[in-house]
């Protein structure tokens, strides 16, 4: 008598019967990505005509380009990762941002040896959009705080300091640690700052005060100035509010080393 | 019309020489550059220097900041190092300040000599420097020593013979 369930015929059935289970998952899955790949195309297309919808929203207008960037930021989106991609070609916001940030770089060379390759944000916004002229788009201090991340991230030296309030570029990698950037923060409120100063807010011992100056000096970030009341002062040229619209000088540009 | 101040000069570490090697060398050639306008501006061509350093150019009294006589002795050194500026005395107290070499007076003189057709003619230093008709040319003013050293250089030039004239001197242009 046979039993059924049992034996060569019925395990051979069964793996027939799985055989054809597979064939049905793997049919299955090729629907689900045949699916997911017409949406992806979809969605592709619906990304394209917003990119050259907006490409001149983006370019135009610095409100949108912040509204964009925050909604890239909520889907998990950087519209400006490094490299060839996806999202930085299909947007084209890297254009925008590639070239503020070749001009930054004009403009901080341009003013390094002057001011030892420290800069206000405020200075740097008001020459770069002078160098943009009257009919280039606007920039706002948000397109360039992205653009100076964006150089920092390639190694181009760049750095922010924040100070009270705004911050400080630095373009030159100066050695600067967290002692010489509170020394900034304090000189920022009048341009300069004194040992006194420094030991008074920071608490600081003399030596320590005096270490961070010599440093800011040797950096030529700083000047001495010793014929000011009490004790030397240390001016920063790039705190120098006198200087916000002072166009360099035939013989500063004469003096610049390439 | 007034002089322009550079940004420096209102800029108080100006006036104390600095300490740092590169941070000196900037300053240093802003102050040449500052002297220079400023006596080109001026047409100043000899500097005191105890007679300097009261001068707005090296004291600046909105900001209660001077160049001390050191500071403006590395000044002039530098200056005389680019050869823009020569000693009259041993004890370095009076200068000649040259914001213009005289090889470049001379090219002026004689391009308006030749503008006016007066090549060939003969000038005494006097009509050159102080005459009507340079009234208004650049080199009008021009003091002699610095006349002279000018029409030398177009004497090498071969542009110009430096002669006598009763009883100065005087010039003809070829």
């Amino acid at each position: 008598m046979h039993r059924r369930g049992v034996g060569a015929g019925a395990i051979a059935k069964k793996k027939l019967a799985e055989a054809k289970y597979k064939e049905r998952g793997s049919v299955l899955a090729e629907d689900q990505i045949a699916q997911m790949s017409k949406q992806l195309d979809t969605f592709k297309t619906h990304l394209e005509e917003f990119a050259s919808k907006h490409k001149q929203e983006i370019r135009k207008s610095s409100q949108f380009r912040v509204q964009f960037q925050e909604m890239c930021a909520t889907i998990g989106v950087d519209p400006l990762a490094s490299g060839k991609g996806f999202w930085p070609e299909m947007l084209g916001v890297g254009d925008f941002y590639y070239e503020l940030g070749v001009q930054i770089i004009e403009v901080c060379l341009a003013l390094k040896h002057r001011n030892g390759g420290l800069i206000t944000l405020d200075e740097l916004h008001h020459r770069v959009l002078k160098g943009r002229g009257k009919f280039a788009q606007d920039v706002s201090q948000d397109d360039l705080v992205r653009a100076i991340k964006k150089l920092k991230a390639m190694g181009n030296g760049f750095g922010m300091i924040p100070v009270g309030g705004t911050y400080l570029v630095q373009s030159v990698p100066a050695e600067l640690n967290m002692d010489h950037t509170v020394v900034l923060q304090l000189a920022e409120k009048k341009g300069y700052v004194t040992v006194s100063e420094i030991r008074e807010s920071l608490k600081w011992e003399k030596e320590r005060a005096c270490h961070v100056l010599d440093h800011l000096l040797k950096e030529g970030l700083a000047w001495l100035d010793s014929q000011a009341a009490g004790e030397p002062q240390y001016w920063l040229p790039a705190l120098f509010s006198e200087l916000l619209s002072q166009d360099v000088t035939p013989e500063e540009a004469n003096q610049m080393t390439p | 019309m007034s002089f322009e101040w550079p940004w420096q000069y209102n800029f108080p570490p100006f006036f104390t020489l600095q300490p740092n090697v590169d941070t000196r060398q900037k300053q240093l050639a802003a102050w040449c550059s500052l002297v220079l306008s400023y006596c080109r501006h001026r047409k100043l061509y000899t500097l005191d220097v105890l007679e300097a350093q009261e001068s707005p150019v090296f004291n600046n009294k909105k900001i209660e900041r001077k160049l001390s006589v050191e500071a403006i002795q590395v000044v002039f050194e530098e200056l005389r190092k680019k050869g823009n500026l020569e000693w009259l005395d041993k004890n370095k107290s009076r200068c000649l300040i040259m914001w213009r070499r005289p090889e470049e007076w001379g090219k002026l003189i004689y391009q308006w000599v030749s503008k006016n057709g007066m090549v060939n003619s003969v000038f005494t230093l006097y009509e050159l420097a102080n005459g009507d008709d340079t009234e208004k040319e650049e080199f009008h003013g021009l003091e002699d020593w610095m006349l002279l050293r000018s029409l030398q250089a177009l004497q090498t030039d071969g542009k110009a013979e430096i002669i006598t004239v009763d009883d100065g001197k005087g010039v003809k242009f070829f």
